[in-house]
């Protein structure tokens, strides 16, 4: 692998850097410093130029370019209501867990990103949903907010100037669905975090009904590099369509798991090879997800596709969050199966019928064929149901991401299905443990 | 108005409306659950699917009460891919459907049957248990909710947070664990519970005193008017093979009720459906007699019913101007119900048709002392209460004999379910009566019987 610039997981490696003091020796707070009060203060547009140049796309799963989500935002001379960001950090798509470390080792970076968003969209406040089981995510994140409202970096008059930003923290309670940008506006008004119907798109009807943005952290933490160092330098690193750098969560079964910073380029046998150390016990990778277990599988011989957005589509596949799930030959696809669709039966809202009995339906019917109690209709069941529920046939997107990998087992892992329901049996054994109820 | 085209057919659709209402209003049908035209449209239950084709893009399948009419939009609502959808969709409904149809309250009028009939579901494909929950939990005294066939389509939630405003139930749990319930299950309150169980669109909310009653098909349905209040909500009226009311519903009527109507209203049959019914034997004779009170005492009260229709009003006013008296209509006292959604509390439902055919309202306490006093209409005896014994004597026509030992005599007359006719509300809005069921044997209406004694007065004028 080539050598590369890194600049996400940098400040992650210094001890103490979650504190102001050492944030700031680090260069904290520059690029907000060059926006409000450099030689040249940048107006809002500028900022928001600056990102649409970076072509940075959201680091949430969706992938939209987060330049041009922010040029969605009313313009305030039209339309004076006051406006919001929201941060998603409710962080629970299976296998994802970068954004949990940058909130844990950088909580500046997220505060700094925030508050330059915040002037690009001219939003009042931001609120960062955190995911409720990220305790220490929430300390460090609301000790850095006091620290640098303590030292004039948020609340009235951010660094002397007519810039004024509030950061509001709340705690998600455990629900996956908070996850979805409607479902998580919900949830901070306090309500059920039932996603809302769209149209009407966050940037006319969000928060409380006021124009709102939501982005995931890892964008809102890129933002102060792109804003300090130019978006034009930004889009010279990675690949077409996709650009910079991102945080790849490696799980499953490999040696060194963990939160890697690359640069787009990379393909994902360099990830798992010469970054993870290989597949663990010396064994071969039978399949992996790219990007947490909402995206449709890739087969373990197409380890050679580059990691980005454009070319994991070749493949079937998205680059969701880049939490790449590797799963072992010694693994059985229908117990995979099994513990992804329970996953999503458990976290369905429910609002939907198509997602809230078909989610259950599919848990059922792997569960009976990983535990050799399959009936011979069962495969193409599951392949008509994960239709019935995708795409685009529901609220928002959990009934896709539950039928996604469904469709991909079924097209990729057929044989071995078929084989488990005629034999009655898993053909590869592993250890049942059984789960009792909810988490 | 924009110009849309359903099913071929090119109609005027309101663009703050969805897609949905239009295809209803031209008479297009839509399934549909969580859809109802009195609450907001939350899409949530995706069988309101139709095809949707707009400028030159392809066409969609969309859900039309998330989907507002555009200039052009060319919908199709019996397209395969329409069909194949909304037979997706409920293949996924009645997966953890218990299927009770034969013992459900709802069964022939409920939206889940109909719509698996019309899209030809004949057989299920799964192999799995179907979801075991509560099959009778008491939401209160009012209604009794099976969570076992409820779809989640959460128009009652809704109704509670958009009608009355005080939000009482809510969806609790996630996915296929989801249940209706309210609060740390506390009881429903307000007059207003009854609505969720029309609202239902399958059998999971019953009303606590129709379940078990009647099968819906055996109930002859007839249009009627609300007779709790001035505000004469448009009903319908449903009679059991002749015999028992078994329920008062709401009939849509946009000037009026909405959807809507109040429990105290949906629930009052227990006066129409009490025994004891005075009957119309010995009326010849009852008559005769009558004529020989009134021609001894030719400055009678006329007392009418506050239930009597703009038709009797009309028959007592004929029969009060040949005689020069003045005639009242009995209004007792407003009543605590009043609320700000549909009661009232002025319990006269035709107060304003009576007092603008020249009736004067009559507290029950302002009766005074009369040697003779005509009550004349349903109830009469009921609503004049204590005040009836004052009366020297009282001519009585009305549907239960009275007790007051006054009364010298008591003829049947039908109750407002029994006989046509009009009543006119608070707001100046006709509320129509139909005969539901017949009334008790040789039982006449006012209509008849007091120009018949008119006659009788006039051919044997009473010596002076």
């Amino acid at each position: 692998m080539k050598k590369f610039e890194t600049w996400l997981l940098d400040r992650c490696k210094v001890a103490n850097a979650h504190t102001l003091a050492v944030y700031k020796q680090l260069g904290g707070y520059s690029a907000l410093a060059k926006v409000l009060k450099g030689d040249k203060p940048m107006t809002p547009a500028e900022v928001i130029n600056e990102m649409k140049l970076s072509e940075l796309r959201g680091r949430g799963g969706a992938g939209f370019p987060t330049g041009m989500k922010w040029t969605f935002m009313p313009d305030p001379a039209k339309d004076p209501r006051p406006r919001y960001l929201a941060i998603n950090a409710d962080e629970s798509e299976p296998g994802t867990c970068k954004d949990r470390v940058l909130m844990e080792k950088d909580p500046h970076g997220l505060v700094e990103g925030a508050l330059i968003a915040c002037y690009a969209m001219r939003a009042q406040a931001a609120y960062i949903y955190v995911r409720g089981e990220y305790r220490l995510s929430y300390q460090r994140l609301q000790a850095a907010i006091d620290e640098a409202r303590a030292a004039g970096l948020v609340g009235k008059n951010v660094l002397g100037t007519d810039f004024s930003c509030e950061i509001h923290m709340h705690k998600g309670a455990g629900a996956y669905i908070c996850g979805e940008e409607t479902g998580l506006m919900e949830s901070l008004e306090g309500k059920r975090g039932h996603p809302r119907p769209k149209p009407p798109f966050p940037a006319a009807f969000g928060l409380w009904g006021q124009p709102t943005t939501v982005n995931n952290v890892e964008t809102i933490f890129n933002v102060p590099t792109i804003v300090a160092r130019g978006g034009a330098w930004h889009a010279a690193i990675g690949t077409k369509g996709s650009k910079g750098n991102f945080l790849c969560g490696i799980s499953g079964h490999v040696e060194r798991p963990g939160v890697y910073e690359l640069p787009f380029g990379v393909t994902a046998r360099e990830i798992v090879e010469e970054v993870a150390g290989g597949v663990w016990k010396g064994r071969k990778c039978k399949a992996w997800f790219p990007g947490g277990s909402s995206c449709a599988l890739v087969k373990g011989e197409d380890l050679d596709v580059v990691l980005d957005h454009d070319s994991l589509k070749t493949k079937g596949s998205s680059l969701g969050t880049a939490a790449m799930i590797i799963i072992d030959d010694q693994t059985s696809i229908a117990r995979v199966m099994e513990i992804i669709a329970r996953f999503y039966d458990h976290e369905s809202c429910g609002q939907c019928s198509q997602c809230r009995e078909g989610t259950q339906w599919l848990s059922q019917i792997f569960h009976r064929i990983a535990t050799g109690h399959g009936q011979a209709d069962d495969v193409a069941t599951i392949e008509s149901l994960a239709k019935g529920m995708a795409p685009g046939k529901t609220i928002c997107a959990l009934s896709d991401a539950a039928a996604i990998p469904t469709l991909s087992a079924v097209r990729l892992f057929k044989d071995e299905l078929l084989e488990c329901v005629r034999a009655k049996k898993d053909p590869i054994p592993y250890p049942r443990v059984e789960y009792a109820g909810a988490h | 108005m924009t110009k849309i085209t359903v099913n071929g057919r090119e109609v005027e659709a309101d663009p703050k409306k969805p897609l949905i209402a239009a295809c209803h209003s031209n008479h297009v049908e839509v399934p549909h659950y969580c859809y109802h035209p009195g609450l907001e449209p939350v899409g949530s239950c995706r069988i309101c699917q139709v095809e949707v084709q707009q400028g030159t893009g392809p066409a969609r399948v969309v859900v039309a009460c998330r989907t507002y009419p555009a200039e052009g939009m060319v919908v199709q609502t019996e397209s395969a891919k329409a069909h194949d959808t909304r037979r997706e969709c409920l293949e996924f409904l009645l997966k953890n459907h218990p299927l009770d149809c034969p013992i459900c309250d709802k069964a022939g009028e409920c939206d889940l049957q109909d719509y698996t009939y019309a899209e030809g579901q004949s057989a299920g494909r799964s192999h799995e248990p179907r979801r075991p929950l509560e099959k009778r939990k008491s939401l209160g005294d009012v209604i009794v909710l099976d969570e076992e066939r409820c779809i989640l389509c959460s128009r009652c939630v809704r109704f509670f947070e958009e009608v009355t405003k005080k939000p009482q139930l809510t969806v609790s749990d996630l996915g296929s664990r989801s249940t209706i319930s309210t609060f740390a299950d506390r009881p429903l309150t307000g007059n207003y519970q009854g609505n969720i169980a029309d609202l239902c669109p399958v059998g999971a909310l019953t009303l606590s005193k129709f379940r078990f009653q009647a099968r819906v098909w055996n109930l002859v349905k007839m249009v009627s008017t609300c007779a709790e209040c001035s505000r004469g909500c448009s009903t319908t009226v449903e009679v059991l093979r002749g015999g028992e009311v078994k329920r008062f519903r709401p009939r849509e009527n946009m000037a009026v009720n909405k959807w809507w109507l109040c429990d105290t209203g949906r629930f009052a049959f227990g006066h129409v459906n009490a025994v004891n019914r005075l009957d119309g034997s010995g009326t010849r004779e009852n008559l005769a007699r009558v004529r020989e009170l009134l021609a001894e005492d030719p400055s009678a009260m006329l007392v009418a019913s506050p239930f009597c229709t703009q038709e009797q009003g009309a028959a007592i006013l004929e029969f009060a101007r040949a005689r020069g008296v003045q005639p009242y209509f009995l209004s007792p006292a407003p009543n605590a119900l009043k609320d700000d959604l549909l009661h009232t509390g002025d319990p006269c439902p035709n107060r304003r048709g009576l007092t603008e055919l020249g009736f004067a309202p009559l507290a029950p306490g302002e009766i005074g002392k009369p040697r003779t006093l005509l009550l004349l209409g349903e109830r009469s005896a009921e609503l004049a209460g204590a005040a009836l014994a004052s009366a020297q004597r009282v001519v009585l026509f009305d549907c239960h004999a009275s007790s007051s030992p006054n009364v010298a005599v008591s003829i049947g007359v039908p109750t407002h379910v029994e006989q046509s006719g009009t009543w006119i509300n608070n707001d100046g809005q006709r509320g129509v009566l139909g005969a539901a069921r017949q009334a008790p044997s040789q039982v006449r209406p006012l209509t008849r019987l007091l120009p018949e004694l008119a006659a009788l007065l006039r051919a044997q004028p009473a010596p002076r």
